[in-house]
């Protein structure tokens, strides 16, 4: 008896299920209103941020509602390209600056090039406007930009008496940390993963992630100052407990800061509100310095990260998703955005924005230096698969540096042709 | 019942004799039962003691806030509910068709009858991590993104062959001529079939739904690629296997996650044990 | 608790006569069987076709074409021949993943069937309550989802908090304080081994055993008499009983492992480096994420002809099996 009750609920329910889910996800209710379906990414935009925004554009925008959905990092390549290839894309997406090319490439994304003037094309970062560009056209509209720096605790480099702004040089730097290194605090908590700062210290060196030669890429980890970048962020990852098989997110190292026992972190600025967000006893015991140089007079070489903003070409309300788009980089999100998550707004001139803040001031000296993974479509293929990752916690735990790198080197190569 | 004991010729002292039978038995337990036991006891850990240098066996102190954070988490009960769905739609469609291709092959005779069986046997072993590319055009080509049925579908395709050949195996041990005595009495050949055979199916029928619902119950890849823009869609192996990300560090909430993930699946195994246990004796295995 | 593992076979008497259902007020269609076996399998055969026959179609179709992230997004492929076998097949890495996917199904079957067998055994052997709890345990076990389980095991191996470590480390073997599991390509491999032999060996234990209360116990007895000793008794009486059910377990098995995916791909996405990419996991990769999907399904086919190599073993098997029950 009990079976046959079980089975008849069960059809019951399962009959409310495929009625409950059989309604086509309609976007465009009977008043007329759209809504502009919108991806943005994990930490891209804080949920003030998120409420204020959407709430304003709904009142300037009567008839568009905004439904944003934040995506995670971790997968995001795949996901994107679900989305391009389905019929019922969102409206706009936010992709890494690295993304971009790859998805131009494919055709999946709406070409935005006659929408530049008005979208103030003019003094865009160039960061961020030239990855969004393929063959002539742009497709990527620029959002934001960061780059990375030094995260640190004033009140522990106090204590051990270092002075943040004496420190100029890599030598002073690993010196400090090596300082503060001690008890149960970590010098600096470095996962071994953070490739975009082994990239900074590679490019410091003169190296390359990859070399471009006759239309064919290659991985060039395996040269002689690509080794010493790598030899360097082996000692400093030394100088603390950051685990060697994993990078930033896992666990997120703003959440490991948190736990106050981290002298320093590299991070984007952003990173500290997250900290403090966590940890509300760190307020005002946090502050920045720019990754330094080989030399007191070069800074360190950093990534220029951000992200740019992407239509599908399968979006089903394309002139929405420009409005939106044009909002939220426009002169007034574009200056709150920047103060709030410390970024680097997506033009020149409104750089004055956050000219008062302490992490866009160390920011700026780094951003000098700014350096950019190669723009080729390929590369994203790289960054899905990620061999350096492979390669730096291979040389952590022990591996030979000079045949890891080669190895990874052959990787890269034949990730980044794999596509032609 | 008489236990199936291999009793020794000469009578040794056989407490000592059976020792180490028994410890074999007791690791064997450990060993199945330490990383269930270490989910939930981690789930229930304050978090204090979860992050430390000195696990401890047992909590001290027993706290519900990992499982509040997982419930409260954006969507978890939908998520539930998505995956309950789904499910238990794909299991009673399996079984249902299942049901009819199992009585043919059992009980009727006709030809292609053993082609029918070789095909199920073939999509069997279905290569269903290859198919996702083709199974995403032809969805996207139908509008069926994004959309719950579609899993529905393809988890109902996923357990089918299993279903098929398990309760052929079911109907094959009941004798026939209990049917034919109904049908004797004047029953139509497929009432005899309803009112004789179904009540003695019905553990079969309960033994074969576990496997299909903990397939489906499990499957993590389609869900992940086919469900898109609709993200309210997801289902729980989807939506733990992001875990990690949303909740970072919080290894107590990740496993106060994982136990309410796997409850169902537990309960239903431990209370039909029985049945799960015969089920492949008298089915799949006797063939 | 129900204790008692019996084959399901014994006829239970049935309690109550179930409502008939509405079909059986209607009369079979034609003599005999007529068309009516060709009706009960329609919508099985129809869901084959729509949901696997053609989606297989399909795939082979791409691994045919030149199918990358453009063709799939705008459709127009264009036909290359073999051309994408013969560039997987040309690449020295691709060999490497096969070696690879032999050696871990080789090493996770031999354990697999070799621990299910002892378990069996033992099961076989012991009291009433000792049985009843070693099985409720496998169930359990086998109970626990997959994805649950191997968030599981990313924590028991967690390289600070996992009590693996701690319980190395305080047994005296201080190389493993901190020891980072998942950057060691042997470590994460033998981790994933031992996920899926946990995972796997419930199944094969209880399916044994089943098996095991089906030999009669007088063929024990006589061999006993004729003085054979346990291992003996194993090799002529109980292997020879449950050959056909070995041959079963053992190539479901081998297909179940040849197709591990979820594991691999939750834990670590077949990395550090290739250390844990087999077929599937390399199908996946290349068809995901350097968006080769032509190649991913070319590859996904060689898996196939690979597999079907133990599937011939194994449809032998089922038929042998369906003669004897004719």
């Amino acid at each position: 008896m009990k079976y046959r009750l079980l089975a008849g609920g069960s059809v019951l329910v399962m009959a409310a299920a495929l009625s409950a889910c059989s309604s086509p996800s309609d976007s465009a209710s009977g008043d007329g209103r759209t809504t502009v379906d919108v991806w943005l990414m994990r930490d891209s935009v804080s949920d003030t941020f998120q409420k204020e925004f959407t709430a304003d554009f709904e009142k300037r925008h009567p008839k568009i509602d905004v439904k944003i959905q934040i995506q995670e990092w971790d997968g995001i390549g795949q996901k994107i390209t679900a989305a391009l290839a389905s019929n019922d894309a969102p409206d706009v997406i936010e992709a890494g600056n690295t993304q971009v090319a790859q998805f131009a490439e494919s055709g999946g994304l709406l070409d935005l090039s006659d929408r530049k003037d008005e979208l103030n094309g003019a003094d865009w970062l160039s960061g961020l406007a030239e990855p969004g560009a393929y063959e002539g056209k742009q497709y990527g509209i620029p959002y934001y930009a960061a780059n990375r720096v030094v995260i640190y605790r004033t009140d522990l480099f106090e204590k051990a008496g270092i002075d943040a702004k004496e420190i100029k040089t890599r030598d002073q730097w690993v010196d400090a940390t090596t300082r503060l290194n001690q008890g149960g605090t970590q010098g600096i908590y470095l996962p071994g993963q953070m490739w975009y700062a082994l990239a900074g210290f590679i490019w410091d060196e003169g190296g390359d992630l990859a070399t471009e030669s006759g239309g064919k890429w290659s991985g060039a980890l395996d040269t002689p100052e690509a080794l010493r970048g790598m030899a360097f962020y082996e000692q400093l990852q030394a100088l603390g407990k950051g685990p060697k098989d994993s990078d930033e997110d896992d666990p997120p190292q703003a959440e490991v800061m948190a736990q106050g026992k981290v002298a320093q972190v590299i991070s984007t600025p952003g990173g500290a509100n997250v900290i403090v967000e966590k940890n509300p006893e760190l307020k005002g015991k946090l502050a920045f310095f720019p990754i330094p140089g080989k030399t007191a007079d070069t800074p360190g070489s950093v990534f220029t990260g951000g992200s740019d903003l992407v239509v599908p070409a399968a979006a089903a309300h394309p002139d929405e998703a420009v409005t939106f788009i044009k909002e939220l980089t426009g002169d007034t999100w574009q200056k709150k955005l920047a103060v709030a998550m410390s970024y680097v707004p997506n033009r020149t001139s409104l750089a004055s924005a956050v000219a008062g803040d302490p992490g866009a001031a160390a920011m700026a000296v780094g951003a000098a230096e700014g350096h950019a993974t190669p723009n080729t479509p390929g590369w994203a293929a790289v960054e899905a698969e990620n061999p350096i990752k492979d390669y730096m916690t291979a040389v952590l735990t022990g591996g030979d540096p000079a045949k890891e790198a080669a190895k990874a080197s052959q990787d890269i190569t034949r990730a980044m042709n794999a596509g032609s | 019942m008489s236990t199936r004991t291999v009793r020794p010729v000469v009578p040794v002292r056989p407490r000592l004799r059976r020792l180490p039978l028994n410890i074999a038995a007791a690791v064997t337990v450990v060993i199945c039962l330490f990383p269930v036991y270490w989910m939930i006891s981690t789930a229930f850990k304050p978090s204090k003691d979860i992050q430390s240098a000195d696990p401890q066996l047992f909590p001290h102190t027993w706290t519900l806030t990992h499982f509040q954070r997982a419930v409260d988490a954006d969507g978890f009960a939908l998520f539930w509910r998505n995956s309950i769905l789904v499910t238990l739609g794909a299991v009673l469609l399996a079984l249902l068709v299942a049901l009819g291709a199992a009585f043919a092959v059992a009980r009727m005779r006709w030809k292609g009858r053993r082609q029918f069986m070789l095909m199920v046997f073939i999509a069997q072993m279905a290569p269903w991590e290859s198919l996702i590319i083709p199974v995403y055009i032809i969805s996207r080509d139908t509008d069926m993104l994004d959309r719950l049925p579609t899993l529905t579908l393809i988890y109902f395709m996923i357990t089918l062959p299993f279903t098929i050949v398990v309760l052929r195996g079911f109907i094959g041990t009941i004798p026939p001529e209990l049917e034919e005595a109904a049908q004797v009495d004047g029953c139509t050949r497929t009432g005899a079939f309803w009112r004789v055979a179904m009540p003695l199916l019905a553990p079969g029928l309960m033994a074969t739904s576990l496997f299909g619902f903990i397939t489906a119950w499990n499957e993590f890849a389609y869900a992940n690629f086919l469900i898109i823009k609709q993200q309210d869609n997801r289902t729980l192996p989807v939506w733990l296997s992001s875990f990690q990300n949303t909740f970072g560090t919080d290894w107590g909430a990740t496993m106060a996650a994982s136990t309410l993930f796997a409850l169902p699946a537990l309960v239903i195994f431990l209370l039909l044990q029985r049945h799960v246990t015969s089920g492949f004796a008298a089915g799949a295995v006797k063939g | 608790m129900p204790v008692a593992v019996e084959p399901t076979s014994a006829p239970r008497t049935p309690r109550q006569r179930p409502a008939p259902h509405p079909a059986a007020r209607r009369k079979p269609a034609g003599r005999a069987h007529g068309l009516w076996p060709y009706a009960l399998i329609a919508p099985a055969i129809g869901g084959m076709l729509y949901l696997l026959v053609y989606p297989l179609v399909r795939a082979v179709l791409i691994s045919f074409q030149d199918f990358r992230l453009r063709q799939l997004i705008s459709g127009n492929a264009e036909f290359v021949g073999l051309r994408n076998y013969r560039t997987l097949l040309a690449d020295p890495r691709f060999w490497e993943v096969v070696r690879r996917t032999f050696l871990f199904m080789a090493v996770n079957v031999v354990l697999i069937m070799v621990i299910a067998t002892l378990v069996a055994l033992m099961v076989e052997r012991l009291r009433r309550v000792g049985r009843t709890v070693v099985l409720c345990s496998l169930v359990l076990a086998w109970a626990m989802p997959v994805v649950a389980a191997t968030t599981v095991f990313q924590w028991l191996f967690h390289s600070e908090f996992g009590i693996a470590n701690w319980a190395l480390t305080s047994i005296g073997l201080d190389s493993f304080e901190r020891y980072p599991w998942f950057a060691n390509g042997t470590a994460a491999f033998a981790i994933l081994v031992t996920l899926i032999v946990w995972q796997s060996v419930p199944f094969a234990a209880i399916t044994l055993y089943s098996a095991l209360t089906t030999v009669p116990l007088e063929l024990y007895e006589s061999a006993r008499l004729d003085g054979a000793g346990a291992g003996r008794i194993f090799r002529s009486v109980t292997f020879p009983m449950l050959r056909p059910i070995f041959l079963l377990v053992f190539s479901l098995e081998v297909i179940w492992t040849f197709k591990a995916f979820v594991q691999i791909w939750v834990m670590t996405r077949g990395g550090p480096g290739d250390a844990t990419t087999i077929l599937p996991v390399y199908a996946v990769q290349t068809a995901l994420s350097s968006q080769r999907y032509d190649l991913g399904s070319a590859a996904s086919m060689i898996t196939v002809i690979l597999m079907s190599g133990v599937l011939v073993l194994y449809f032998r098997q089922m038929f042998r099996q369906e003669d004897e029950t004719r």
